[in-house]
């Protein structure tokens, strides 16, 4: 190993160079690893929580709908299928819309809890307790909109200018609810009923007024069908099973994965093209010594080992560094994001395995030409060479 | 098991190809390591036939005549070696007999261009002729399966060549270990055994030197300690005092007298007739083909 070490740095610069290759692309790597990884775990939530019940809002998009009579919920109820209805409503928890936001921005939701046993997609908390139907100036925070909004257990917070009392912290879910306080339905009502336009706020009135409804089917029903009966009995809304979900926000995460994939392909191509190039001077630099060695009984798996562990040490080297690098970099990006509530990275293990075996492997297949060149060395060849 | 079976089978290619003393030390080792499947063989049912088997062929060949009559000599006949050179037709060695004894000290001399080195590198197995045979021990090495060829030079051949040829970035220790490593001798044993060899040479005390930091008779030594640190049946050595001044070239040369006295069978090709003055037996070349011979055992 001393030897391969050594031979390895005969020609620093080259070396280093080529180690500083690799590490470019598995920093890549990393850092668009760790973020598909988070919005792959985000959408994967979104489609736990959307597999099992319909959604229904006013308008054609999955998240944004506009205002909806509390009552409507009992038209949906009529329609064949449906267990029970859960009116709510979401909104955005600053007034206006954050500039930059990854996943679902910071929300507020508010929803009639009578349904909360059917609910599959359940949450625990780090401290404190649930919402209640009772809990009138209360709220559950999601884990990372703790430090944004300074919430501590038994504490006020500041939501659209009013205080309400922090009762439960929820623990960290990797999707949604992380960045969504919840409260009693009346009081998401009054926020939303503040929102909307005067005209609108003089034909109803807040405990009126909600801008989406769950909808939970009967044992054996299949959501997505459920959806098309809703919409074709129930006039003005939208109902959408867990297939719309996935056709507008899961198969997204596709272009994620292709990101990815041409990361990985770019920095097996620039890694690989910059460790068989090494790997071939430094081979054709030290051909007289391979006649030596092969002179002095080295055997096809002696000279292979040798320079196949010298590629793959190059790309264990880079591999690290590029990972170390890039998990500073996710480090560093979602503790200043921290604070806004906004993390765009996860390093899991197995994007920092994968990082790092994926270099090794890189250097070794890489190398393999080169080594493979060395074992064909003509000796008596190789011993003339000056 | 079935590193057992590679194991034995390489005892045994020692064995059957090695020099006395590892012939000796292989059998030992298979004693060993039949003891040791022994303790095994219940748990392994499957592969037993298959080692016993091995193990059967190691004792038999142990016990075989052929291992005593056939007493470290290579033999080349009828060697012939063409090649070509930018299209022009090479005809490096046009028909060479000889035979190599165990314990021979041999210079080969000739012009420029007469085949000494060929026919070295044929006989060192480094090289394969284009028609002609060359056995070791009685064994026609054409019949040796190429990826056995390593094996047989790094337990039967040494080789010392012109310009040291030591890897320069290990240490004196390191090099003369080489060998050993392609045989498989453990580490602190070839450690052992190239420390030995190195203090035979006289470099007892420039173990850890790089070659760089060793002077050219140094190298050439360490080189030679090399060689022998495998106990080789012979080593071939190519102007191996080319680079040396006279002074240099008159000690590694003693070295030489002194190893082969010891037993070691040398194979030189010099032009330096300093170097054949000390060799028992002269081969003279020109043309690819011996031209004349000359055995001075009583000059030695």
């Amino acid at each position: 190993m001393r030897e391969i070490l050594k031979n390895m740095f005969r020609r620093k610069t080259r070396s280093l160079l080529t180690i500083f290759g690799i590490t470019i692309g598995i920093f890549a790597f990393t850092v668009m690893g760790s973020m598909a990884e988070k919005i792959n775990l985000l959408v994967s939530g979104g489609s736990d929580y959307y597999a099992d019940k319909v959604t229904v809002n006013q308008g054609d998009s999955l998240f944004l709908s506009g205002p909806m009579d509390i009552n409507k919920a009992k038209e949906i109820e009529q329609v064949d299928g449906v267990r029970a209805v859960s009116a709510s409503v979401y909104t955005t928890l600053s007034e206006s819309f954050d500039a930059i936001s990854f996943g679902p921005p910071a929300s507020i939701s508010g929803e009639q809890l009578k349904n909360r046993p059917l609910e599959s997609f359940k949450i625990s908390y780090s401290q404190g307790r649930q919402i209640q139907e009772d809990d009138k100036g209360k709220v559950v925070v999601g884990a990372d909109l703790v430090k944004k909004l300074g919430a501590k257990l038994g504490s006020d917070i500041k939501i659209r200018g009013k205080d309400y009392e922090v009762v439960g912290i929820m623990n960290k879910t990797l999707t949604a609810p992380d960045s969504t306080v919840i409260m009693t339905l009346p009081d998401a009502q009054k926020i939303y009923y503040g929102e909307l336009p005067e005209i609108v706020q003089s034909q109803t009135r807040a405990d009126k007024i909600v801008n989406g409804f769950t909808v939970y089917p009967d044992p054996g029903v299949n959501p997505d069908k459920l959806a098309e009966k809703i919409n074709d009995r129930v006039a003005d809304i939208k109902a959408s099973g867990p297939k719309a979900f996935q056709d507008q926000i899961a198969n997204a995460t596709g272009i994620f994965n292709a990101i990815l994939f041409g990361v990985a392909l770019i920095s097996l191509l620039v890694g690989g093209l910059s460790v068989i190039n090494t790997m071939t001077m430094s081979i054709s630099e030290r051909t007289r010594e391979i006649g030596i060695k092969k002179a002095l009984g080295a055997k096809t798996r002696n000279i292979l080992a040798e320079y196949l562990t010298e590629a793959g040490l190059i790309g264990l080297f880079g591999g690290l560094l590029g990972w170390g690098l890039g998990a500073l970099t996710v480090l560093i990006v979602n503790r200043a994001m921290e604070d806004s509530g906004n993390i765009i990275f996860l390093l899991s293990a197995r994007i920092s395995i994968f990082a790092v075996l994926f270099a090794v492997i890189l250097g070794i297949i890489a190398g393999f030409y080169p080594a493979y060149h060395a074992v064909k060395i003509n000796i008596v060849k190789a011993l003339r060479q000056e | 098991m079935a590193r057992h079976i590679l194991k034995m089978n390489n005892l045994m290619k020692t064995y059957i190809l090695g020099t006395r003393k590892n012939a000796k030390k292989a059998q030992k080792a298979i004693q060993k390591l039949q003891k040791k499947y022994e303790r095994q063989v219940t748990k392994k049912d499957a592969a037993a036939a298959t080692t016993e088997a091995v193990l059967k062929r190691a004792q038999s060949l142990f016990a075989s005549e052929k291992y005593e009559q056939s007493y470290q000599t290579i033999t080349g006949q009828v060697l012939k070696k063409r090649s070509k050179d930018r299209g022009a037709v090479v005809h490096a060695l046009r028909g060479v007999d000889l035979e190599i004894k165990q314990g021979e000290l041999v210079a080969i001399m000739g012009p420029s261009g007469s085949g000494k080195s060929t026919l070295l590198n044929m006989l060192g197995l480094l090289d394969q002729p284009t028609a002609g045979q060359i056995f070791i021990n009685a064994k026609n090495v054409a019949s040796i399966k190429k990826r056995d060829l390593p094996d047989i030079r790094s337990n039967q051949l040494g080789f010392v060549f012109q310009s040291f040829n030591l890897v320069p970035t290990l240490t004196a220790l390191e090099n003369v270990m080489l060998p050993l490593k392609y045989a498989g001798i453990h580490l602190r044993k070839r450690r052992a055994m190239a420390k030995q060899a190195l203090e035979q040479v006289g470099l007892g005390d420039r173990l850890h030197h790089n070659p760089g930091e060793l002077s050219g008779g140094q190298q050439q030594r360490v080189a030679i300690a090399r060689s022998v640190v495998n106990s080789p049946a012979i080593i071939f050595g190519d102007e191996l005092t080319g680079e040396l001044d006279s002074q240099m070239t008159a000690d590694v040369m003693k070295l030489v007298v002194k190893l082969n006295r010891g037993g070691q069978t040398f194979v030189i090709v010099t032009h330096n007739p300093e170097v054949a003055k000390v060799c028992r037996r002269i081969i003279y070349m020109r043309d690819g083909k011996i031209e004349k011979e000359f055995n001075k055992v009583t000059v030695r």
